[in-house]
């Protein structure tokens, strides 16, 4: 069953008709050794040469964890002629109980010119009926959006982070979700980045006794990777919109500030830094300070609050990684829609 | 699953990041804290909580027993356990981390100035590490042990709190050893702590699979229709396992299988599985559902015990092929003893759902495999058409543990040109859907009583409802005449015969597992 040892290559090519017939036929020979599991069908669309590869490795360490169908497609949109290439393989791993190999099934296609007017074709060719159906779009999007193929889409995975023109691509994707009447759920990896550090901030304001600081804050920190400005802005747009805050007007790129509903001004920094995409956020009110930043070991953040300048002992929670199969994994296990995502959007976009 | 009276107002910027109550600093006081389940289980599993950022930066940890130690001595002692026994490996930063918020406070349970130099030493933590005045006092001691300590406890007003601070108090299995000990336990925690405060831990419910009941039965709407006499010819409840008494027979020859899983574990599974749909998920409506269970249970005479109740204890045998010993040749086991390793029980729940329904329940030591599950027998399908020959019924299997799932057996057609009809099974296993490990149940008890979640713990009357239902048949097995039988089974079977005699005087054999 060579197909089914191999989980980085491609696998078997095969004929685009004959796709069916070759999966049967994997798990034929496999003769009961392995077990396929499928939750979702998740397909990979990029444009990069070299994604089919790259995007096999992924797929075969997100599969670990979460057993699917997994569609990978790389599209050449300048090639002169239409042609597509398909391969067939399944990523396989022991299962946590027993010896059992647990296997999704990778169907890959390298689809030469074409390109996305030949994707819904291929995606609704290949589904694993019955279940629901997530398009992890890799890059930018860009017009035509086919309304029948995201008409399909349950969620639509994307990385703001690369957006060179974050109001365009939002407004190109809110229009293909209006046309194709469907309620498709909006998942930013740039915005499940934040995750870790959203969850460490938030601590802080478990007590009913602490959240008399809201209304105190007055200043906002946070630190930034080179290239995840936008990262920062999303953080401060969820600060924004689960506290209250308008947006002010403002010339001056990294500092900004917004209104409480209190009427009291908050103003926010943003500050370029090597290292992680946030590096350390920083939220005060006139007599505390609550810092959320990494500690030196990289994989742990450290929580503390205090007067500023007092010494304190932090506390440690996990920080999270910034790999795609670490983003991916957090974001298909977390599920559910993203209402706050969109709220913080609103409170930003003109800062994105 | 829903917020306790004592429940803060939610923070904001939680929404979206955790579809669970929050857990609210406090202190943790653990009595018994140098015994084996703070060590094994309970330690453990707050440290994966720190490791996987469940738990709030303020939680703190006071072990509190007899022995002499310093609070290094007993942080080193919880590392090693908890590098043995922790699912996921320690990292040293994190647990040194996580060690710096262990303290161990050394006292007499009886002794009232243990508890005078508690509260001293709590209040100290609540103004250094921001505990807010939140206690989980945490029973892991011996159970004759909870009564002076829940006494002292409130001599000393630990029981009470400040406005917005809470107070709450778990307590481990045994609930009593009969009614009227449940009855009396139950009064001395009510004299302390309010049924609100109280959380009384059944790991079971802990359980992935067990919570995953309520979900299979009220989220899918195929199941609805079919969840009744009408269509379900019988139940069994199974938990089977390889093991004999482990080093616990000092408890298990006072307990016995009745006492030590049936009363508890299983019944709790019975209840998941046969409650009416609750009016809404918080605690006290699902409780409300599940008491009812209990109470709808057919009692019986006691002359008519013996022939729904099947008791046994093992004798030698094997088990994997390996030669192990019978129960009354155990250490600290009565080789005259009369206690139960076994018990096959027939129940029927006089609700108009399950009218004469017959419910199958058994759990034994030294069977062939360790298994816990609850098998729902569907019936046959009208004897027409190519069903005249058909004997095998439909079954949906829970599995509980291990190897968590759901499987389902049909009829289809094997393929041929004739018309032969097999059963086959569709399986769902956990393990191989959802590839992330689940948490231990003791995690998420924990989580559940500092989020104020009481609803996977049972409350004072489910305890003595199932007691009241336990000890007529515990009465029966000790009375001096005409006590039912013990029988014996090898170690290495799956029980005695007269367990499968149970079902085949109903024309029903156990589920093979």
């Amino acid at each position: 069953m060579p197909p089914i040892a191999e989980t980085y290559s491609l696998g078997v090519r095969v004929e685009v008709s004959k796709i069916d017939e070759e999966l049967k036929k994997v798990w034929q020979e496999s003769e009961g050794a392995a077990t396929r599991a499928s939750l979702v069908n998740l397909a990979v669309y990029s444009e990069d040469a070299g994604s089919l590869s790259k995007n096999t490795q992924l797929m075969a360490k997100i599969t670990e964890d979460h057993a699917c169908r997994a569609i990978v497609i790389e599209a050449d949109c300048n090639a002169r002629e239409n042609h597509v290439e398909a391969w067939i393989s399944a990523h396989c791993h022991v299962s946590g109980v027993g010896s059992k190999q647990v296997c999704s099934e990778q169907i890959s296609f390298l689809v030469k010119g074409g390109c996305t007017d030949l994707l819904p074709s291929i995606v609704f060719s290949h589904l694993d009926s019955d279940l629901p159906f997530y398009l992890w779009w890799q890059r930018e999007f860009r017009e035509p959006m086919d309304s029948q193929l995201w008409a399909w889409v349950d969620r639509v995975i994307y990385d703001s982070q690369g957006w060179a023109d974050f109001r365009a691509q939002m407004s190109l994707l809110e229009s293909a979700e209006q046309e194709a009447n469907q309620r498709i759920v909006l998942c930013d990896l740039n915005w499940t980045r934040l995750d870790s550090f959203r969850f460490a901030l938030a601590q802080f304001f478990d007590h009913p006794a602490s959240h008399h600081n809201f209304a105190k804050i007055n200043k906002l920190r946070i630190d930034f990777a080179p290239d995840f400005r936008s990262t920062a802005v999303l953080f401060a747009g969820w600060l924004a919109a689960q506290l209250n805050w308008q947006s002010e007007k403002t010339n001056v790129p990294n500092k900004f500030s917004f209104a409480s509903s209190s009427g009291g001004k908050i103003e926010v920094e943003l500050r370029e830094r090597l290292g992680q995409p946030i590096g350390e956020v920083a939220m005060q009110t006139s007599h505390m300070e609550f810092l959320v930043t990494h500690a030196e070991c990289g994989d742990l953040l450290e929580v503390s609050r205090g007067k500023q300048g007092e010494k304190r002992t932090p506390q440690l929670m996990p920080a999270g990684k910034n790999d795609p199969v670490s983003l991916m994994s957090e974001e298909l296990m977390r599920g559910g829609p993203h209402h706050v995502y969109l709220h913080a959007v609103e409170r930003v976009r003109d800062l994105l | 699953m829903n917020r306790a009276a004592d429940q803060p107002e939610p923070n904001p910027l939680r929404e979206g990041l955790s579809a669970r109550a929050v857990p609210q600093p406090c202190t943790i006081v653990i009595f018994g804290a140098t015994g084996d389940l703070t060590h094994r289980k309970l330690v453990p599993a707050l440290y994966n909580l720190a490791a996987d950022g469940e738990l709030p930066p303020a939680v703190e940890i006071v072990g509190f027993a007899r022995r002499p130690k310093t609070d290094d001595e007993f942080r080193s002692d919880l590392e090693e356990a908890t590098r043995k026994f922790s699912r996921q490996s320690v990292r040293d930063e994190i647990w040194k981390n996580f060690a710096q918020s262990i303290f161990y406070h050394q006292s007499e349970f009886e002794d009232e100035s243990g508890y005078k130099a508690l509260v001293k030493r709590l209040d100290e933590i609540d103004k250094n590490h921001g505990t807010r005045g939140n206690r989980l006092f945490y029973f892991a001691a011996a159970p004759d042990q909870f009564e002076p300590i829940l006494k002292n406890l409130k001599a000393a007003g630990l029981n009470q709190t400040c406005k917005g601070s809470w107070a709450r108090v778990i307590i481990e299995k045994p609930f009593g050893s009969d009614l009227a000990s449940a009855r009396e336990l139950n009064s001395a925690v009510r004299n302390s702590f309010t049924e609100e405060q109280t959380y009384r831990i059944d790991h079971f419910l802990g359980k992935e699979t067990a919570q995953n009941i309520l979900v299979l039965r009220f989220a899918n709407a195929i199941f609805a229709p079919l969840w009744n006499t009408h269509y379900i010819d019988h139940v069994q409840i199974t938990a089977a396992e390889t093991l004999g008494v482990e080093g616990r027979a000092g408890y298990y020859e006072t307990a016995g299988a009745l006492r030590d899983m049936v009363q508890n574990h299983l019944l709790q599974l019975l209840c998941l599985t046969a409650m009416e749909p609750p009016t809404d998920l918080s605690a006290d409506s699902i409780r409300d559902e599940k008491v009812k269970v209990v109470r709808s249970l057919r009692r019986w005479p006691r002359n008519e015990i013996a022939a729904d109740v099947v008791r046994g204890q093992y004798a030698k045998g094997a088990i994997n092929g390996e030669p192990v010993v019978g129960y009354r040749q155990e250490k600290n086991v009565n080789p005259d003893s009369q206690t139960e390793t076994f018990v096959a029980l027939r129940l029927y729940i006089d609700t108009w759902r399950w009218a004469e329904v017959p419910i199958y329940m058994r759990v034994g030591k030294r069977l062939p495999k360790s298994a816990t599950d609850i098998s729902i027998h569907f019936k046959k399908a009208p004897a027409v058409l190519f069903n005249k020959d058909l004997h095998d019924l439909n079954v949906l299997v829970i599995r509980i543990q291990p190897d968590e799932g759901i499987s389902l057996r049909i009829h289809a057609k094997v393929p041929g040109t004739s018309f032969r009809i097999e059963p086959v099974k569709m399986d769902f296993h956990y393990g191989t859907s959802f590839g992330k490990a689940s948490p231990e149940a003791y995690e998420r008890l924990l989580l559940d009583a500092m989020s104020g979640d009481a609803t996977l713990f049972a409350r004072r009357d489910e305890v003595e409802e199932a007691w009241s239902f336990i000890d007529p048949i515990e009465e029966a097995w000790h009375a001096k005449k005409n006590a039912p039988e013990l029988f014996f089974y090898p170690a290495g079977s799956w029980g005695p015969e007269a367990a499968d005699d149970l079902l085949a005087r109903d024309g029903r054999a156990w589920r093979r597992l």
